[in-house]
């Protein structure tokens, strides 16, 4: 036999010999010694492909194709089964490593910010938007700002609606923020918008509703013409902002000494929205604070003219926020400091 | 405050609406009806009456004009037609008022010829219904004409008091009273009351006292309705700490016009229902007689104030059906005359409110303000306060909000003295009697609440404390982590100062006298003071084993402790990006010996200070001090990490450097470089 008849029965051979072999491959390594064995340099196919050298140029071109085109198709049988057998191992992986997706995260120890920090930052943030400039004071007040500049004169009934803490220096913690009021508009002239949030105190026994320190936040606008219609308009805008509902405020007189005319303002219930339900006594609503417009003598005694400025004031308790937001029924939990408590926020 | 529905009724021929209606209207327009209670065929309405409404509100008769102006029905008033007998009451009675300042008015009448007995029915039951014991006739119908007009009064038997004269002064020190109720009172030069020749019938305007007692005997009787100083009566019922239907009318003031009307009603009903025989006129002490207050109301102020515009003859037709007078009207004024017993309106805002009020606030539109559009001012404190949380948070710190409020043993045990410490007056309880020095103490009162149901507990709070002189109060950032944990303690500070933008920290070894305070509380070899260049900006330290054991705490706890103030000045929102050098960084390993006591610091400091700018970081991975390592000595690892940024370096030139540091390093005698 010739080369050329040679080469050609040896390539039919190859041909059938290697598809076997990479049908035969059971993994990777089976695969790569079929590789080596008819794709190398070494291997008979390289082999037969070099010695069609000696071969007549028509000959050698038609061999040397067919054996080129023998190479391609090993190739690729070899790349198809590379990717059948990775398949395959994959598949047989993934099954090992099967887990239950329903066993409980490992979850990554974040803290907690108090909810009160957490009700007074969404307030801050509603008034500001509005325009409201953050104030705070301090919580040791003289008598004079607690109450004297406030319109509450000493030995005047009106003083028993405080229950004050007095200091053996004759200083007083503060029952309410309303003297940062006074100490801003004594610095700061109209048009002014604030609002004050900090910690008071009253002297009575806590319970459920009741704290002996607790966070109150004042609010203060005063311009040109400011009125108990924008008084309205703002607070149900924020109460809106806050409690994410529809709600409506109503305002009722009461009296506190440093505003004229007083209010008391009720919220729409916001369990029941007005219908009437337990949480709110039947009444469809929910008293939220006390506010009023600002009284001349307060003004005064801040140093501004009444003929010239009007404005309104409010304060608003921040624990009965938290506890309409999250539904808390007992004011003391705030200050227990009990962490089964505060890591529920 | 209590007050009848049918009473209430009894000023009206018109019916008024059912209670629970009535309640509403009136928590609308007037003030809260807090409860509304059945009492056989009666309803009991609990109003919230607010001190500015004392003067004329504290009666059925107040509350009869509210509603006959937010309703508009007519007013009916009880009778009061005396049938007098021909003997003047000034005959029988001398009113002496020595302490002028603190008697406005006194008024008397005296009645003759009562039969003293048991009230009537219908009576007996108002008063019971209103909180009141029925007494007698005469008793009765003295507090009867109280609940009805406001005005507080007083029966004496006139043939008990001795010379039949009444003094009206100030008590003597220590001058003694018995009161209707048995008790005893020690009196002294403050308080003002109702005397005879002998000593004291009555503490004015808060107690009668037993000599002068009506009782089943009495036949002449006089009848004081008086008109005491607010401030007196105040001030008295607080020396005594007694508080009464009386005093708690008089604190509020009261109108002057009432002494004479309350009287002879009362004498009227005494008339009427004991048999009494009233004298003729009156003894009416009344010096100085007050006008009448005059306001002027601009209506378009009453417009600007409360955002909507109420017609003129409204307005004028809501004052002048709460009493008032409108003397002058313009299209824009009104001139209005207060009525005598309105004693908390003087200024125009006053008016304003009571126009507002009957009108209805609810009839006032929602208008937003027209105004500049500043944009509020950025407050630093809430903007740092805010990312300091939130980073604490973010490293697994929960918030407390504790009491401002600590005991005399909690503040001694945290190593504070009661001389030091600011004092209240008024303690709710010895638990609270001093205002906190520091965050710790209520920290650790929550860690030992909380070791029962936590582990690994860390926890902050960001809160003012308070100490004597002139700082007052200040802001603190106190945190504890539970365990022996010193060094994440310190780890958490290093990120907190980071992420403040607070560079240059150390921390100096706190090595306290034995007299410190602050030896007291840490422990004495694992505490530091934190610093920024030389000022101590806080604290960090474990809590001293004493400590722990004395609130029997489970575990060991570290904790660190800022003045706010001082780190909110030092922070700093600026931030620079450092360039990522883009040649690669080389690795060498450094282990050295070095005595136990050598400082960590010190070796580091050796390390950079030799590697300069080409040393990106040195990172300390092992301490050992066990096995094969000479005693008194420890072994100290470093990761040294090379980088420049404008270069590769080769590891010639990294070795150059780190010979040079092994070099300076074993150049102490007694540190040796393990190679």
């Amino acid at each position: 036999m010739n080369i050329g008849n040679m080469a050609k029965i040896s390539l039919k051979t190859i041909k059938n010999r290697a598809e076997n072999e990479i049908k035969n491959s059971k993994n990777l390594k089976d695969l790569d010694g079929v590789y080596k064995k008819y794709l190398d340099k070494q291997s008979e196919l390289s082999q037969i492909l070099s010695s069609l050298k000696k071969l007549p140029k028509t000959k050698r071109i038609k061999l040397g194709k067919e054996a080129n085109e023998l190479k391609q198709i090993l190739k690729k049988d070899i790349e198809q089964k590379t990717k059948k057998i990775k398949e395959k191992t994959f598949k047989q992986t993934y099954e090992k490593e099967w887990i239950d997706v329903t066993i409980p995260g490992k979850k990554p120890v974040l803290g907690h910010l108090h909810p009160l920090t957490q009700v007074k930052r969404e307030v801050e943030r509603i008034f500001e938007l509005m325009g409201f400039s953050i104030i705070e004071g301090p919580e040791v007040e003289t008598a004079w700002y607690n109450f004297d500049v406030l319109n509450i004169p000493k030995d005047h009934p009106a003083r028993d609606l405080w229950d004050t803490f007095y200091l053996k220096n004759g200083m007083l913690l503060r029952t309410h923020t309303s003297p940062v009021q006074v100490r801003y508009m004594e610095k700061n002239n109209p048009p002014l918008r604030i609002i004050v949030p900090g910690r008071i105190f009253r002297h009575e026994a806590s319970n459920a509703n009741h704290e002996f320190n607790f966070y109150h936040i004042e609010g203060l606008m005063v311009d040109k013409k400011i009125s108990a219609a924008n008084f309205r308009a703002i607070l149900q805008e924020f109460y809106r902002q806050f409690f994410k509902k529809s709600v409506k405020i109503r305002m009722r007189p009461s009296y506190f000494p440093f505003v004229e005319p007083g209010f008391e303002v009720d919220m729409t219930c916001t369990v029941c929205l007005g219908k009437g339900c337990a949480a709110c006594g039947r009444t469809g609503w929910q008293e939220m604070m006390g506010a009023g417009m600002v009284h001349p003598n307060v003004l005064k005694n801040s140093g501004l003219n009444p003929k010239n400025w009007q404005g309104f004031a409010f304060g608003m308790g921040l624990e009965r926020l938290a506890m309409m937001k999250y539904k808390i029924n007992d004011i003391r939990l705030f200050y227990k400091g009990d962490l089964r408590f505060l890591k529920q926020f | 405050m209590l007050f009848s529905y049918n009473w209430l009724q009894s000023f009206f021929k018109k019916k008024l609406p059912e209670p629970e209606k009535l309640a509403e209207i009136l928590t609308i327009h007037f003030f809260e009806v807090e409860e509304i209670e059945k009492q056989g065929n009666d309803w009991v309405l609990d109003i919230d009456i607010l001190p500015n409404r004392g003067s004329d509100c504290f009666s059925h008769h107040g509350i009869a004009r509210e509603i006959s102006a937010i309703l508009g029905y007519k007013l009916e008033l009880p009778a009061a037609r005396l049938k007098e007998i021909k003997n003047e009451t000034k005959d029988f009675l001398k009113i002496q008022v020595k302490s002028k300042k603190d008697c406005n008015r006194y008024t008397a009448k005296v009645v003759t010829d009562v039969k003293v007995g048991s009230s009537p029915v219908w009576i007996k039951e108002r008063l019971r219904a209103l909180g009141l014991k029925p007494i007698n006739n005469i008793v009765d119908i003295a507090n009867y004409v109280m609940l009805e007009t406001g005005q507080p009064l007083h029966a004496f038997d006139l043939d008990k008091i001795s010379e039949r004269k009444i003094v009206i002064r100030k008590a003597q020190k220590r001058e003694r009273i018995t009161t209707l109720d048995n008790e005893r009172y020690a009196l002294d030069k403050d308080i003002l009351v109702i005397a005879d020749s002998q000593g004291p019938l009555a503490i004015a305007g808060i107690k009668g006292g037993k000599k002068a007692e009506i009782d089943k005997k009495t036949k002449n009787i006089v009848l004081e309705s008086a008109n005491f100083n607010s401030k007196t009566i105040r001030k008295g019922s607080k020396a005594i700490d007694l508080k009464t239907d009386a005093s708690w009318r008089f604190e509020h003031e009261i109108d002057f016009n009432l002494t004479q009307s309350a009287v002879n009603r009362a004498s009227y009903l005494i008339q009427e229902l004991a048999k009494g025989e009233p004298c003729k006129g009156l003894i009416d002490f009344y010096p100085k007689k007050l006008g009448l207050k005059k306001i002027k109301l601009d209506l378009n102020y009453t417009q600007s104030l409360l955002g909507v515009k109420i017609p003129a003859s409204r307005t004028k037709s809501i004052l002048k059906n709460l009493g008032f007078d409108i003397l002058v009207s313009s299209a824009s004024q009104l001139m209005v005359r207060v009525p005598a017993f309105r004693l908390d309106i003087s200024i125009p805002e006053d008016l304003i409110e009571e126009v507002g009020r009957i009108y209805g606030y609810e009839n006032v539109p929602l208008t937003f303000p027209v105004g500049a559009l500043i944009p509020p001012k950025r407050n630093f404190s809430i903007f740092w306060k805010d990312r300091i949380k939130d980073m604490l948070r973010g490293a697994g710190f929960t918030e407390l909000y504790n009491y401002s409020f600590v005991s005399k043993k909690q503040g001694e045990m945290f190593g504070h003295n009661v001389f030091d410490m600011v004092e209240l007056e008024n303690p709710l309880s010895a638990e609270y009697q001093y205002l906190r020095p520091s965050l710790i103490p209520n920290m650790f009162r929550a860690l030992e609440q909380n070791q029962k149901n936590f582990k690994n507990i860390r926890m902050f709070e960001l809160g003012k404390i308070f100490q004597k002189g002139k700082i007052g109060e200040k802001r603190m950032l106190t945190a504890v982590i539970s365990g022996d944990a010193f060094y994440e303690a310190k780890g958490t500070v290093d990120l907190l100062l980071n992420k403040l933008g607070i560079s240059d920290v150390w921390y100096d070894e706190y090595k306290p006298t034995p007299e410190h305070s602050k030896s007291l509380i840490w422990h004495p070899k694992r505490c530091a003071e934190i610093k920024v260049g030389q000022t101590e900006i806080g604290f960090l330290g474990e809590i001293s084993p004493k400590i722990i054991g004395e609130l029997k705490l489970k575990s060991r706890a570290v904790v660190f402790d800022f003045d706010f103030e001082k780190l909110q000045k030092l922070a700093s929102e600026e931030q620079q990006f450092m360039p990522i050098s883009p040649y690669p960084a080389a690795i060498r390993d450094i282990a050295v010996l070095v005595p136990r006591d050598v400082l960590v610091e010190q070796v580091l400091n050796k390390i950079n200070m030799i590697g300069g700018s080409l040393i990106r970081d040195v990172d300390l991975f092992d301490i050992y001090d066990g096995e094969e390592i000479p005693e008194g000595k420890k072994n100290l690892a470093f990761h040294v990490i090379y980088q420049a940024q404008d270069k590769t370096l080769s590891s010639k030139e990294i070795d150059e450097i780190q010979n040079k540091i092994i070099l300076a390093l074993d150049k102490d005698p007694e540190w040796e470089v393990r190679k």
